[in-house]
């Protein structure tokens, strides 16, 4: 017997093996449709959180303030965007298209921030550009989007980790985005400025982070197994 | 795949046998500087990692791209971890070169560092021994080594490198 025979033998082992045991998976349903599973997992995280901490006091009139609330859209819709696409990097054969789905979203919440940013400087000059500390929305956003984010996760175990730093990236993008949208219901934060430094930061560091350990948290399965 | 998803167990054999057939085609295509075990360990990596996926698969989709998919992952993961084991090697050897490792031990420890590598250089196959002699004991170059074993510069990297690691586990061992 030759030595290739031998490991192709090993093979066939292996293949007895897997065929007997376990009993075949319920298909994984569409990543929109597991995307809208997980938001509602991590909205009402994010209003259980909201209620918790408190709502600002202003917040009837943020409400009905149409630059407060179609930031808070596109910012939500990145978040829904990056869940969906963090998903759907998870299954082979599925389009690479589907890694730009929160660019859109993405941009426009980047660019309704910059708009913001010029308009303060046009309404109050220098004074409407001022960055004070503010680390709190870092700690608030990672705080809102940990249950999120470990939902995300385990739902992603349950792919192919095909480009997991990407996938990981993705999904803390979606879990701080949706934590930033809770955040802005009870911190009362709301010069373009430092919502653009701070929150567009915290949550672009999170998935910066998140990325970066993506090799580690999504390996493929050993052999063992 | 459709009646392997059913519960079709002799479909799934039949299924995963044709995938290890065409992937060892592709693997020694894609990776001829891969031993035939290493070829082996490649295509059964993907046959895990097909049946770990088997529930990412949607029947209203073709099959072949969902598995070229993961075979390509999992050929590129394996390459990286190829290129990583050998730079590791490599630094290793550097710094056995660099470092006199010459410690006050006593003369039984000698003996039983001795009589473990011994042990240790016994457990490797033929192959393993003669890259281990040639590269390490006759501190010859890979090209040199190649040349008088008649064998390639990546069997020898591979051949050492596994012996290497034998060596260590048995010497940690010991």
């Amino acid at each position: 017997m030759t030595t290739d025979d031998t490991h192709a033998k090993g093979t066939q082992a292996l293949i007895a093996r897997l065929v007997t045991q376990a009993p075949p998976p319920r298909p994984l349903a569409h990543p929109a449709r597991r995307a809208l599973g997980w938001l509602l997992v991590a909205l009402g995280f994010g209003a259980a959180m909201v209620w918790v901490i408190g709502p600002r006091p202003d917040l009837a009139e943020r409400l009905v303030d149409a630059r407060f609330m179609l930031e808070q859209g596109a910012a939500l819709a990145m978040g829904i965007a990056a869940a969906i696409a963090a998903l759907a990097l998870t299954i082979p054969g599925a389009s690479a298209l589907w890694r730009l789905l929160p660019v859109g979203p993405g941009v426009l919440w980047l660019g309704m921030l910059s708009v913001g940013c010029l308009r303060d400087w046009w309404q109050w000059g220098a004074v409407g550009l001022r960055l004070t500390p503010d680390p709190a929305c870092f700690g608030y956003i990672a705080l809102i989007g940990s249950l999120p984010l470990l939902v995300l996760y385990t739902m992603l175990r349950r792919g192919v980790p095909l480009a997991p730093r990407l996938s990981l990236a993705l999904a803390a993008l979606a879990a701080a985005g949706l934590g930033n949208v809770a955040l802005r219901f009870f911190h009362m934060q709301d010069a373009a400025l430092m919502v653009l430094v701070w929150q567009g930061g915290s949550v672009a560091l999170l998935a910066l982070m998140a990325g970066l350990c993506g090799r580690r948290l999504l390996p493929w399965a050993p052999r063992a197994a | 795949m459709r009646q392997a998803q059913a519960g079709d167990a002799a479909a799934y054999a039949g299924l995963l046998s044709e995938v290890a057939l065409r992937m060892r085609r592709l693997v020694r295509r894609r990776a001829p500087w891969l031993s035939s075990e290493d070829a082996e360990d490649v295509v059964q990596d993907i046959l895990l990692s097909l049946h770990q996926a088997r529930a990412t698969w949607d029947p209203a989709r073709p099959f072949m791209p969902w598995m070229v998919t993961i075979a390509r992952a999992r050929l590129a993961d394996n390459a990286r971890r190829h290129a990583r084991r050998l730079a590791i090697d490599l630094a290793a050897s550097d710094l056995a070169e660099t470092f006199c490792d010459r410690p006050t031990n006593s003369t039984s420890d000698a003996v039983v560092t001795m009589m473990s590598l011994r042990k240790a250089m016994q457990d490797l196959s033929p192959a393993e021994r003669q890259a281990v002699d040639l590269l390490r004991l006759r501190e010859m170059s890979l090209t040199e080594a190649a040349e008088a074993s008649g064998s390639t510069v990546a069997a020898l990297k591979v051949a050492v490198h596994r012996a290497m690691r034998k060596i260590r586990a048995t010497l940690g061992r010991d």
